[in-house]
């Protein structure tokens, strides 16, 4: 590592990283990502495909080295002292891929002596019925969604102090996304710390209390969740009293009209500074004024227009 | 510490057809090359003149001689030590070049190495589990060849049988370690194992064609063939020889654990790495 800035780690933190960089060759997959994510809190990590939410993941957990930066899960140093961070971490990748010549039971078996077998075979019988898995049945014959199961079962069989999760209910059918994340909750509720990479809003947020978006390599924001939905993007639609001027609201900062009836009704959305919005709407003819909060999804999708 | 001997159990256990399928192999080419003695030695007179008549090069590839073909070593050098190296390197090159490379190929090393086991434990329960087969394996092949010894006219003890398999284990391992390293280093396990055949084939053939040419007997003494004994006295095996066999491929795997410690983890899908000093010419 080349910057290691941050000496000392925050007692505070379950997951703090400084400065992560990380290059294959010419492509610069991190460019200096900063994370800090408390203890007992469920952080969502949204991002499209390739923008380095799996790099991120991976640098955390040792997997690969980065470039630069540092960071720390549980206040370890994850290069120092990996196998300690591993003991007390759960970690789903987001492409799994298991022992076909092994049952369901055989591979958690596999991964619970990889455990030193800290695991309760009960406990992972009971998450196996929760998720409708049946342990029997060998992997080659498993669906992708089963085989997510698996790695779902895995992550959380050892009852870890962090979670680490790489698109959790990916391949999942609705109901069984529904239930996982019931599970992840839960587990938050007895003091688990969850940081979770998706591209499904939806879920980051009905889930995450706070939420980092990154996009080529870069943290472009860290938000808690409700904030976000609220501050960043905010639609109106306003029907006037008579014909007006559109261009009196368009010309304004971060102002894009949606769609237009006439010259008497328009549709439109801010990300710029709602009190000037409100002061010019103030000085129109206002007959009806009705707005709307986007989903985080529209929000994110205003970060990559 | 537990987590070297569960991987070393795991990796056991999975080979574990491939270590009945070539112990029983080599165990029942055994069998039938010391049932076989009794009728080559009576055919011996006929035997030696055909030999006789063999161009020495065909025979060179077989590591006979008229003369030595009907002494106990001799016979069991030429139908059946001399290629044992060469067909059970197959076994070597394969599980060699996917000990590691395999599962992260694969896509499994990723969530494998996320359990707190640690990568050194990780790379040596493999090695060892690898190692514990190749004993296994050769073990029944001992089995195998010194089951009817007692029968047989051939003049060799159990105890003897066993000295030409510490050079085969040898042998096999140095393949393991070289094809281990190279798929480290190399962009894929495909690559290694066929770098690693080369290194066996062209082994094979320029340490049994050395006596024909000085340049081919120079060149001979860097491949590990021209290593491979098979006596029966322990006391004539070249315990020189066999060391620094083993010290090499103790110095390979080092070096492959050394790497494996340094490099990134690759996922499934992302391909091969690069090599280092490739050029591509658009980039240049």
């Amino acid at each position: 590592m080349k910057t290691n800035k941050m000496t000392k780690p925050n007692p505070d933190l379950a997951i703090q990283a400084q400065g992560l960089t990380k290059s294959y060759g010419k492509i610069q997959a991190l460019e200096g990502i900063d994370l800090e994510v408390k203890y007992g809190e469920i952080f969502g990590f949204l991002g499209p495909n390739g923008a380095g939410k799996t790099t991120t993941i991976r640098c955390l957990l040792d997997m690969i080295r980065p470039d630069g930066g540092i960071a720390y899960l549980l206040g370890i140093n994850p290069q120092e002292n990996p196998v300690k961070v591993q003991t007390m971490t759960g970690y789903l990748p987001g492409e799994m891929q298991f022992y076909d010549n092994l049952t369901a039971e055989g591979q958690l078996r596999f991964f619970s002596d990889m455990r030193n077998g800290r695991s309760d075979w009960s406990y992972v019988c009971n998450l196996a019925d929760q998720l409708d898995l049946d342990l029997k049945q060998p992997i080659k014959n498993l669906s992708k969604g089963n085989k997510q199961k698996i790695g779902v079962i895995q992550a959380l069989m050892h009852k870890p102090d962090l979670l680490l999760l790489d698109e959790p209910t990916s391949g999942l059918d609705p109901l069984m996304q529904q239930k996982v994340l019931v599970l992840l909750r839960e587990f938050n509720r007895q003091g688990t710390t969850i940081f979770f990479s998706s591209h499904v809003m939806s879920e980051v947020e009905n889930v995450a209390q706070r939420v980092a978006i990154i996009r080529a390599g870069k943290i472009i924001e860290i938000a808690e969740t409700e904030s976000l939905t609220h501050r960043t993007l905010n639609r109106f639609i306003v029907r006037f009293k008579q014909k007006i001027d559109i261009s009196q609201i368009s010309r304004l900062e971060g102002v894009s009209i949606l769609s237009q009836n006439g010259s008497d009704q328009i549709k439109f959305q801010t990300t710029g500074d709602i009190q000037k919005v409100i002061q010019t709407l103030g000085t129109l003819p206002v007959q009806d004024l009705e707005t709307e909060h986007p989903s985080l999804e529209e929000i994110f999708l205003t970060y990559y227009q | 510490m537990k987590g070297l001997l569960t991987t070393l159990r795991y990796t056991f256990m999975n080979l574990r057809g491939q270590i009945l399928g070539w112990g029983l192999g080599v165990g029942l080419y055994g069998i039938m090359i010391v049932q076989m003695f009794e009728t080559m030695a009576a055919q011996q007179g006929q035997l030696q003149k055909m030999i006789a008549n063999y161009p020495k090069e065909f025979l060179a590839f077989f590591g006979g001689d008229a003369n030595s073909i009907m002494t106990p070593s001799g016979y069991l050098h030429m139908y059946a030590f001399s290629m044992l190296p060469i067909i059970i390197s197959i076994f070597s090159i394969l599980v060699g070049s996917g000990m590691i490379v395999s599962d992260e190929e694969r896509g499994r090393l990723d969530l494998i190495i996320a359990h707190p086991v640690g990568r050194s434990a990780f790379f040596f329960g493999r090695f060892l589990g690898v190692v514990a087969a190749i004993l296994t394996m050769l073990l029944i092949g001992w089995i195998g060849f010194s089951l009817l010894l007692g029968k047989s006219s051939l003049g060799v003890n159990v105890g003897q049988m066993l000295v030409p398999f510490i050079s085969l284990f040898v042998q096999i391992l140095f393949y393991v370690a070289i094809t281990l390293l190279l798929s480290v280093l190399l962009p894929s396990r495909t690559l290694a194992a066929v770098v690693g055949g080369v290194i066996v084939v062209s082994s094979y053939m320029i340490s049994s064609l050395a006596f024909m040419d000085d340049i081919l007997m120079t060149i001979s003494k860097i491949m590990p063939y021209h290593y491979f004994q098979t006596v029966l006295e322990v006391n004539d095996l070249n315990l020189t020889w066999l060391f620094s066999l083993l010290g090499i491929s103790i110095l390979m795997v080092i070096l492959a654990w050394l790497r494996f410690l340094r490099r990134d983890i690759r996922l499934s899908g992302e391909g091969s790495w690069k090599l280092r000093f490739s050029i591509n010419p658009k980039r240049a």
